[in-house]
């Protein structure tokens, strides 16, 4: 939030600190699920996987995968571990993940 | 695709007209905590990052979940805005790197539906040095140090990690712990080695504890006359399927008065007897954690492997003695103490000396000066 001022009177003070952000394009859409290895990653919390089992039935009715491969993170609050996200990198095209609290 | 880099700023220091009402101003640019703040002046920020040993621009952690650069300048602001003296500094600095250290998950903490807030606990020296309270009202108000660091924490917190109620900070309910939420061991009247001795320090060292936790329950039993009576009143109070600890594991504090605590030194009872005591005697049947499976057949997956998932196994609230933090503080009249939740096992309470100094009697994993408890 820029801080428009004069240069006389109080001084004020913008309590909140810089951001260092770095942009991360987004990946390019596929045009056909048929045929492509799906990596399910779950947080491990009940609605959230009751989300994935539904959502995953569904998509298997309607589209031929490659594969299915089922994960879950150690933790629902915190990132999962950088070893199982490159194992999910390597052994599938696509990725579903749901929040349910 | 090229990864860009940017950064969201403005300057940190502007001039407004001199008939601005400074209070005012703050809450317009929605800096405030929902209390007026004390406008900082150019001497009192100075005053304080000299207090912060100096070097403005220095960054000592970034604050998540928005990720703002907390500066030695910007967390003088902050302590400014929320009524800290300089002398201060050395406190909400080792909070903030405390809060800041990957185990404590501050992310999480700033961003979750449940109403956790970071409690603070400061020992040693320090204490008497900042006039802090341990005594009467120790959770309440009226003392400038224990309100103002715990309200600079939140301010913190909100500025600089964006934890905005609704915005990135999507708690359901809230707490009031999340205006200010510290408070200082009674390490004369408690009778038991203090808190930081415990896990390896000196009684002069000063430490700061900080443990995602919900506002404190009050145990009241003004009829046992032995250490069993009093603490199965501390079992009752933890021994439900209410808070985050039955559902999630995790750490929980415990507070004894000194009402209490004297019955515990009259039967020389340790804080190794009294936390594997209310670790022992503190459970639930998973049948209860698990609504006896009338919504489905639950394993819960939050809680250890190693819980018994049969209906009828009794299940402790914490997974071992060492998960519940003791702490005496409170003052002298009254027979009362709190059990205070955690947050669940998502994240861990740490420990840090002021200076970032290991302890001396080891015994813990310290990393840059914080300590995981």
């Amino acid at each position: 939030m820029p801080l428009d001022a004069p240069k006389t009177g109080h001084v004020v003070y913008d309590p909140r600190g810089i951001v260092e952000t770095t942009a991360i394009p987004l990946g390019k859409r596929v045009a056909d699920l048929n045929g492509l290895r799906l990596g399910i990653l779950s947080n491990k919390k009940w609605n959230g996987n009751n989300l994935l089992r539904k959502t995953r039935a569904i998509l298997e009715d309607e589209i031929d995968f490659a594969d299915v491969k089922f994960y879950e993170k150690e933790s629902f609050s915190k990132n999962a571990d950088p070893g199982l996200l490159g194992e999910i990198i390597a052994d599938n095209d696509i990725v579903l993940t749901a929040i349910g609290d | 695709m090229a990864r860009q880099k940017t950064a969201e700023s403005s300057p940190v220091e502007s001039v407004v007209s001199g008939g601005v009402d400074l209070v005012e101003w703050y809450y317009e640019k929605g800096f405030s905590d929902g209390f007026p703040v004390v406008p900082p002046t150019p001497e009192k920020v100075a005053a304080t990052v000299e207090a912060l040993g100096g070097d403005a621009d220095y960054v000592e952690a970034r604050v998540p979940p928005r990720w703002g650069s907390l500066t030695r300048e910007v967390l003088a602001i902050n302590m400014v805005m929320a009524g800290c003296k300089p002398d201060y500094a050395p406190v909400v600095r080792a909070a903030m790197l405390a809060l800041c250290s990957p185990a404590f998950n501050l992310h999480g903490v700033q961003a979750t539906t449940h109403m956790a807030s970071p409690l603070l606990v400061v020992n040693g020296p320090i204490r008497k040095k900042l006039e802090m309270n341990a005594g009467h009202n120790v959770f309440g108000s009226g003392n400038r140090a224990n309100a103002t660091i715990g309200r600079a924490i939140r301010m913190i917190l909100l500025n600089v990690g964006g934890g905005w109620p609704g915005d990135l900070d999507k708690s359901t309910l809230g707490s009031p712990a999340k205006y200010t939420y510290c408070i200082a061991e009674n390490e004369e009247l408690g009778h038991l080695a203090p808190y930081h001795v415990e896990k390896g320090f000196t009684e002069d060292d000063s430490t700061v504890f900080v443990m995602p936790a919900e506002p404190p329950h009050s145990v009241t039993n003004h009829v046992a006359d032995d250490p069993e009576g009093i603490l199965d009143s501390i079992v009752s109070a933890m021994s439900t399927i209410a808070h985050n600890n039955a559902v999630s594991a995790g750490h929980c504090a415990v507070v004894i008065g000194p009402e209490h605590a004297a019955v515990m030194a009259k039967y020389q009872w340790t804080r190794h007897d009294i936390k594997n005591y209310l670790w022992y005697q503190a459970t639930n049947t998973f049948g209860d954690v698990a609504f006896q499976h009338r919504y489905g057949k639950v394993y819960n997956r939050s809680l250890p492997k190693w819980y018994k998932r049969d209906v009828d196994a009794r299940i402790p609230v914490v997974p071992s003695a060492e998960h519940i933090h003791l702490f005496c503080a409170g003052g002298e009249a009254g027979r009362f103490s709190a059990f205070i939740p955690g947050w669940g096992h998502m994240a861990s309470p740490v420990l840090r000396e002021l200076n970032g100094n290991a302890p001396a009697g080891g015994g813990m994993v310290c990393e840059d000066g914080t300590c995981y408890l």
